[in-house]
């Protein structure tokens, strides 16, 4: 009776491949010749409008990975599962660039007056007067001014970070000293992940959507959306598993992922994005659904600023982008199991993101509001976020190479090293 | 159809997925092609050890939701516009964004009788009798914890003894003839 065993053994360097260098410089080359082509237009442009704005949405998107890492990390304790084991220290290195984020969003806030109107807008009557804003604006201004004021903005935020900070911190520290215990222990250390997640989930959805109703929602301060914070959530979610699989399978060419990558678990990843492609289309389809239903003067405007005016190309192409191509190309069985080409469906979610925002962001301001035309500042956009997301990922390269890439003492590992037909 | 009589093929018993697919791996090479794994759970590397081929079940999926989507739309749009046109609340009456949801809903119904029917038409369930079940050994275990092997008659390197004795050569745990 043949019962010999079949396991792989693992490598006995967990260490970062010696590539990751290679993906930090090449990172920092894209930053530093995004960064010149952002200068260049905003000289072009002769404003830095456009650069802040384009800065809010680079800061999305790193904030996103950031912070998005971390729940992604807290679910995968609080829910289990061989795939946690490949993405664990991949999530561990984004939650650890939380103070590149930080750094990203004081820029935000020593501009805020140039970027949120309520803060530009300190005495409303004389506004209203000399036609900065219109009565909708002066009356929601006033009414929202105990929360939308620039104190209250910076002190929510820092509290936010300072919440997250915390976060990152605990479950970073104990990710480490869980492999340093006896294996014996692990028991406890699985109980004690999960017993800080847990409660660090309801945590996380509270004060990001605080953050992202001040950083974003509040651009327009006439306009309100209860599902605005699950929407982001969910994008959180969806693109943070993009990268994090472009990570992972990036590794697996060398070791120690070559060993520990199997196509069961690359597939399963696979198929959780697509789960979140379609959490994505059903909130931001919800939305609309329901404003549209409503027709209501309080809310209906926000739409018709980003369809109006050639917004509509933009939107239409939104859905393509970040519904629809990502949607038929992961139903493919094929296209999961295949690296190349599930890393291609994974930078093109990541670029849809980027789109979404852009749409998001842009109408808020009286310029571009059902008027989307052609300037050299608008083509920020297409500048400042990669430039800050290549610096993002200089930095998250450094995190990952300070840890060993598998955590030993975790009950899949013997199954993620067996081969794969022995489980179901 | 007349009632088939003799040796429907011999069924190898293994205790564990690892070795029913390196067995099932070994037949394919060998050159064996009328074959078949019994598994109590799905165990995709064993499909692929016998040479799992495409099918047309995604193909039947993909029109059935495609169908589904169309009929829906279409029926809301004739009745909103030409049968029973209402004015809702000064609304057009092709409006759109309401017709997403029903037409999603049946896209997705669509779809998944389109797979459920399609697969039972194409693989032939449900079957009243089959040949296996005479077995003992395959009656009690391929539903808990038996992994099977069969080699069937109608491959033609088939020999009743010498295909015996090549199955005791991948080490399985026993092997039976079964008889139609």
């Amino acid at each position: 009776m043949a019962h010999e065993t079949h396991a792989k053994t693992l490598p006995a360097d967990l260490g970062a491949p010696a590539f990751v260098d290679g993906w930090k410089s090449r990172a920092l080359m894209v930053g530093v010749v995004f960064s010149v082509i952002a200068a260049g237009l905003a000289f072009a442009d002769g404003s830095i409008e456009h650069v802040l704005r384009a800065w809010v949405l680079g800061l999305m998107m790193t904030f996103g990975f950031s912070v998005g890492g971390l729940a992604l990390l807290m679910v995968q304790y609080c829910s289990g599962g061989k795939w946690g084991l490949l993405l664990r220290r991949p999530l561990e290195a984004m939650s650890r660039t939380l103070p590149l984020v930080f750094v990203y969003w004081l820029v935000v806030a020593f501009e805020v007056k140039r970027l949120y109107l309520w803060a530009q807008v300190s005495d409303v009557t004389a506004a209203l007067k000399s036609g900065l804003i219109n009565e909708v604006q002066a009356h929601a201004i006033e009414f929202k001014r105990p929360m939308l004021n620039p104190g209250t903005f910076i002190w929510v935020s820092v509290l936010c970070f300072a919440i997250w900070g915390l976060y990152t911190w605990r479950l970073n520290a104990l990710g480490l000293k869980r492999d340093s215990d006896s294996p014996a222990n692990t028991p406890y250390w699985i109980k004690k992940l999960e017993n800080i997640s847990g409660p660090g989930i309801v945590v996380y959805s509270l004060t990001m959507t605080a953050a992202v109703i001040y950083w974003v929602m509040s651009m327009d301060p006439t306009w309100y959306s209860s599902v605005y914070g699950l929407l982001f959530l969910v994008g959180q979610g969806y693109m943070v598993l993009a990268f994090s699989i472009i990570v992972s399978l990036g590794l697996s060419k060398a070791e120690p992922f070559r060993t520990v990558l199997r196509q069961t678990e690359q597939h399963d990843m696979g198929k959780f994005m697509f789960a979140f492609v379609m959490l994505n289309i059903y909130l931001a389809f919800g939305q609309f659904l329901i404003i549209w239903s409503g027709n209501l003067p309080e809310e209906i405007p926000w739409y018709l600023d980003r369809i109006r005016g050639h917004w509509g190309i933009i939107i239409t192409l939104d859905f393509m982008f970040h519904w629809l191509i990502p949607f038929t190309l992961l139903l493919s069985r094929d296209i999961k199991r295949n690296k190349k080409r599930l890393v291609r469906v994974c930078q093109w979610m990541i670029f849809a993101k980027a789109f979404d925002l852009f749409w998001l962001i842009e109408p808020n301001y009286k310029d571009a509001a059902r008027n989307l035309h052609f300037s050299w500042g608008i083509l920020e956009y297409a500048a400042v976020p990669v430039a800050m997301t290549a610096f993002w990922v200089a930095f998250f390269c450094t995190r990952l190479k300070a840890r060993p890439l598998v955590q030993t003492n975790d009950p899949h590992l013997a199954e993620i090293l067996e081969p794969e037909h022995v489980h179901a | 159809m007349p009632p088939r009589e003799g040796t429907y093929g011999l069924l190898a018993e293994f205790d564990t997925p690892g070795d029913l697919v390196r067995a099932a791996r070994q037949a394919r090479q060998d050159g064996w092609r009328r074959m078949d794994c019994y598994t109590p759970y799905p165990v995709e590397e064993a499909a692929e050890a016998i040479g799992f081929h495409r099918n047309k079940v995604p193909l039947i999926t993909l029109i059935g939701g495609l169908m589904g989507l169309a009929a829906m739309f279409s029926l809301e749009t004739w009745i909103s516009t030409l049968a029973f046109p209402l004015n809702i609340g000064g609304r057009p009456t092709y409006s759109w964004p309401a017709f997403i949801v029903p037409a999603y809903e049946w896209t997705i119904l669509f779809a998944g009788l389109s797979a459920a029917f399609g697969m039972l038409a194409l693989n032939g369930l449900p079957a009243l009798y089959h040949p296996l079940f005479n077995a003992p050994n395959f009656r009690d275990g391929a539903t808990t914890d038996k992994f099977f092997l069969c080699l069937e008659a109608l491959d033609p390197k088939f020999n009743l003894a010498e295909t015996k004795a090549y199955l005791e050569g991948l080490q399985p745990v026993s092997v039976v003839e079964v008889e139609y």
